[in-house]
């Protein structure tokens, strides 16, 4: 017995669980890509670019959504074989959540840092949480092949912004293949080795699930304590549910069967489950025969924030797009939907998203993928509405808000933003940040990096508040968001109306101080997205009774060809079937023909 | 090409396209593919005939076709027109139209031989219409006299407008003065001319349209065609566009257009087409009636219908590949059976720019298909405000013919 325990805590010595954090462009993928590549976990005919990032949609934006993950073997200098387990984090803010847990699930992270540009704000907030996990970040100098590397300022930039150690970190090349070796031997010194019993009862953490089309759900779990074999009953902690594992294995990145995941291990497990639902990122599974004491820290019940209704641009296509939110939701736990009626718009579904990012993925793969033509009206958030009745009532729709004269109190999502940016940016932040109804909490230099922490309502968040940030940091700045409070809110909504008919779809709510300014500037944007048609198009926006905005899109005057003599006919033909076409991606309300943007005006809106 | 028609050529009765008893009047169309320069604006098939080309003639005037190049391109119109003639077997023939490129490059001679054979090979009807397009510049206009007595009975002269700075603009090579003098000796030998005319010109005021049309209006031409210049695709002005009237000043230059020409006796006939009484463009009204046409020469369509079948063609449009296919005996580069679905709207296309409409009989005539397959469109277009009819006729609405695309779109097969 003993010498099978001193085994066991060699294997367990030999194993590296880290993920890398790194800029949206510091070479996280390429780096990745190199280090499987070096551990043989594909051959060079399988190489494929950028391994880890599946996703059409993920390779074409340059962020990681789901949390991949390789268990490779490596022979160091030592001359003993690691096994390393890489977990791939989501880079984006409406994936906080995932990211902590993919970090949690990890002793250690490689932090990459661009030696040309030094470390970027983006990396920050993601570095922060690692070592608020007790994760060890391991610096590493990436393009160092570039002309324009200057390690030394890396290097001084880490430790002052940071605040860790810097001055022995790797220098590499993942582009040419440069120091790859030496990343990995520095993580095997520095990364300690996973803690953990394997006889304790069973503690799988869910770092990611995911639906398959042949076995169901796949999770990726970590083995915290405990083994886990094929065939034994398990228990999610948080959930309740009961299944049977019906197998485990690694990915390296090709999955590969084992015979058990111990303490310490990465890996997946397969236990015939048919919605993704009951394995819930966070969640910790236990044996139920033998059931752990307590599930392990950090589980949050993932929570729809903004919603918006998705509509067919054909109505007869309603059956399609659920069929298609119904695949989507297969590998989409976060995506929440119901069906909705709109008077203008006929039946569609009320989506809930994690974030505006979240809901443009999504909105993007149905139009990719299941080839969907679909309106999407403005985000919004849920607004808590205390009636005079007593009751009080969510509304995730603008147009479900009831009459003024009954509601006695609307409270809207307050959240907590912590935003960090170069210094150079702080005062166009704050500037951002006080337009936003933000009141500042607090704001801490760390080097040249400032972090400003805000309480701000989400509603503003779900606007445009990420692309403003961006646009007024020029990409520097970066932030996370958490939900903190339900605070009252002197909100209203603006109605629009086109040809005098209310349009329920456009409906918005807005905070009274900004309603006036911002039901104009939607008319104007409208007025200019709405193109000219045979009659004229009024749009008029307004509260309750209150014309607060009027704009006239004038009447084309004509639109006929010119010269048409038998000839060729082909072109002018082709000219009119372009013309209907565009017709068609275009929603019929009345008789005015609205383009899909302009159901988006509010978001195009500057203040 | 024709094996694919081959191919979907029905077999049997029961699969006919089109079922016709009589077949529709028929017209010949004749392409003369080359122009001193080519305008920014066009997008015919036409080319430049460069002036340090072998092609172009010497002592012929600027921009001449040589005379061995003429006679060649000739010689291929007459064998095209016999390789095509087993197609329109015993039709007769109820105007010609000589178009281009810049058919009064053509010396008088050559356009009489092309004429003779022409009348040789084809039963030409007494009254024909024979048109020619003209440049108007002072070479062409010494040609006029020999272009009539070769059987041109109607001249279209391509004036474009009356000011300098706007000709200049268009990339046109003549002058007002010159295109004022052509006109006067246009007169002298036809008692039938059209005077092409654009507005919405670059920087063009409504005022300066207008006076446009007062001076065309001054020579009291036969006929008169006014076309919203029109950046089509591939051509100079459509990757370089130049500063145009916006939408409302062009709408406003079009009705006063329409306004002035009314008031001196014109009836606006079609989209762009206005005629004294009994002056309408016969050949133009045939395609706009979904009538026949054979086309020959370089890039020429041609719409032929059979008692089964309604066909496209179209030739090669290079010059000298077209000489070349015709003497190897295929001048067609491309032919096809127009389907079922698409008739509908090939025919609206063309009728519907008539202002008046067509008789409602037409419609099956011309497509061999009865009204009530469009029935369903008919409805939504007059309920649109775009259409009106009886069961005499069916016509656009001036609404309609305002936004004649809308219309036309409704009846697109999906």
């Amino acid at each position: 017995m003993r010498g099978l325990s001193v085994f066991i805590w060699n294997f367990m010595q030999l194993i590296r669980n880290f993920s890398i954090i790194a800029h949206i462009d510091h070479g996280k993928s390429t780096l990745a890509d190199r280090i499987i590549h070096l551990c043989g976990g594909l051959s060079d005919r399988e190489m494929d670019k950028q391994v880890l990032d599946s996703m059409d949609i993920e390779r074409e934006r340059g962020i990681t959504i789901k949390a991949q993950t390789a268990a490779l073997n490596y022979q160091a200098r030592d001359g003993k074989v690691y096994n390393l387990n890489l977990i791939d984090t989501p880079g984006h803010v409406d994936f906080s959540y995932e990211v902590s847990r993919s970090l949690s699930a990890c002793e250690g992270a490689l932090l990459v840092v661009d030696a040309s540009q030094g470390v970027e704000a983006q990396t920050v907030a993601n570095c922060y949480t690692a070592l608020d996990l007790g994760v060890e970040v391991v610096p590493v100098l990436n393009k160092i092949d570039l002309p324009s590397a200057n390690p030394d300022n890396a290097i001084e930039e880490i430790e002052e912004v940071i605040g860790i150690e810097a001055h022995d970190a790797v220098h590499c090349s993942a582009k040419t293949g440069v120091g790859i070796e030496d990343v990995l031997e520095s993580l095997i010194v520095k990364v300690p080795p996973p803690k953990g019993d394997i006889n304790a009862p069973l503690q799988a953490l869910i770092v990611d699930s995911w639906f398959d089309n042949y076995v169901g759900v796949v999770m990726l779990v970590r083995v915290i304590n405990g083994t886990l074999k094929p065939k034994e009953k398990i228990l999610f902690m948080a959930t309740g549910a009961n299944h049977l594992t019906e197998h485990v294995g690694v990915f390296t990145p090709k999955s590969q069967p084992r015979e058990s995941l111990s303490a310490g291990q990465v890996g997946f497990v397969i236990a015939g489950i048919k919605e993704l639902k009951s394995a819930r990122v966070g969640d910790t599974i236990t044996h139920q025969a033998r059931p752990a004491a307590e599930a392990l820290p950090g589980f949050k019940e993932v929570q729809s924030q903004v919603f918006s209704g998705l509509f067919p641009v054909e109505s007869n296509q309603y059956e399609a797009l659920r069929d298609s939110l119904e695949k989507l939701k297969l590998n989409d736990a976060a995506l929440m939907y119901e069906p909705e009626v709109s008077q203008a718009l006929g039946f569609g579904f009320r989506c809930g998203f994690l974030g505006l990012l979240h809901m443009e993925i999504v909105q993007e793969r149905l139009e990719r993928e299941f080839d969907m033509d679909l309106i999407t009206t403005a985000p919004t958030v849920i607004y808590e509405v205390v009636l005079r009745d007593g009751t009080t009532i969510s509304v995730d729709n603008p147009s479900k808000m009831p009459d003024p004269s009954k509601i006695e109190q609307i409270r809207e999502p307050i959240v907590t933003v912590n935003l960090y940016m170069p210094n150079e940016y702080v005062g166009a932040v704050i500037t951002l940040c006080t337009q936003k109804r933000g009141s500042q909490i607090n704001i801490s230099y760390h080097g040249k990096q400032v972090k400003l922490v805000y309480e701000m309502p989400m509603a503003e968040i779900v606007m445009d508040f990420f692309d403003r940030l961006k646009s007024v940091s020029r990409g520097y700045a970066s932030m996370d968001y958490e939900f903190k409070e339900y605070r009252s809110a002197d909100v209203v909504k603006v109605d629009m109306l086109i040809n005098g008919d209310k349009v329920d779809a456009l409906a918005i709510i807005v905070h009274r101080a900004n309603s006036q300014y911002r039901g104009r500037e939607v008319a104007a944007k409208m007025r200019e997205l709405i193109p000219r048609q045979m009659y004229d198009v009024a749009i008029q926006a307004t509260i309750g009774s209150n014309i607060i905005a009027r704009e006239n899109v004038k009447a084309m005057r004509k639109n006929v060809l010119a010269k048409c003599y038998g000839g060729d006919i082909s072109r002018k033909k082709k000219l009119l079937e372009k013309q209907k076409a565009g017709k068609k991606r275009m929603k019929q309300v009345g008789n005015v023909e609205i383009p899909q943007e302009a159901f988006l005006a509010i978001l195009r809106v500057d203040d | 090409m024709t094996e694919s028609v081959h191919l979907l050529r029905p077999i049997g009765i029961k699969s006919q396209v089109v079922n016709f008893q009589a077949l529709p009047p028929l017209a010949l169309y004749i392409h003369i593919p080359w122009c001193v320069r080519k305008c920014p604006y066009c997008d015919f098939n036409s080319h430049e005939v460069k002036s340090a080309s072998p092609l172009r003639g010497e002592g012929r005037g600027e921009g001449g076709l040589s005379e061995s190049l003429e006679q060649q391109y000739v010689a291929a119109l007459t064998r095209d027109l016999e390789m095509a003639l087993p197609q329109i077997w015993g039709r007769k023939v109820y105007s010609v139209f000589i178009g281009g490129g810049t058919p009064s490059l053509l010396s008088g001679y050559a356009l009489g031989e092309i004429l003779r054979q022409v009348k040789m090979l084809l039963p030409l009807t007494l009254n024909a219409e024979i048109t020619l397009e003209a440049n108007p510049g002072t070479v062409e206009a010494d040609k006029f006299a020999a272009f009539a007595d070769a059987g041109v009975n109607r001249l279209s002269l391509g004036i474009q407008s009356f000011n300098d700075a706007h000709l200049k603009a268009l990339g046109r090579i003549h002058s007002a003065e010159e295109a004022r003098a052509a006109i006067k000796i246009a007169r002298q030998h036809f008692d039938n001319i059209n005077l092409d005319l654009m507005y919405a010109l670059p920087g063009q005021t409504l005022d300066e349209a207008l006076q446009d049309i007062r001076a065309a209006l001054a020579f009291a031409p036969q006929h008169l065609s006014a076309y919203h210049l029109t950046l089509e695709p591939n051509t100079l002005f459509h990757h370089d566009p130049p500063q145009l009237p916006d939408d409302d000043a062009s709408a406003d230059m079009q009705q006063a257009i329409e306004a002035l020409l009314a008031e001196h006796g014109y009836q606006h006939y079609e989209t762009s087409a206005f005629a004294q009484p009994a002056r309408r463009a016969k050949h133009n009204l045939n395609y706009w009636q979904f009538g026949d046409y054979l086309g020959i020469g370089a890039g020429a369509h041609s719409k032929l219908s059979f008692p089964d079948k309604i066909i496209r063609q179209a030739r090669y449009k290079q010059p000298q590949a077209y000489i070349q296919q015709v003497a190897a005996g295929a001048p067609v580069q491309t032919e096809n059976a127009v389907t079922r679905a698409e008739l509908p709207f090939e025919f609206m296309m063309n009728a519907l720019r008539l202002n008046e409409g067509f008789e409602a009989a037409l419609f099956t005539e011309r497509t061999s298909l009865p009204l009530l397959a469009i029935q369903r469109e008919l409805l939504v277009a007059e309920k649109r405000g775009l259409l009106t009819r009886d069961h005499q006729r069916i016509a656009p609405t001036p609404q309609g013919r305002r936004f004649l695309n809308d219309l036309l779109e409704i009846f697109l097969a999906d």
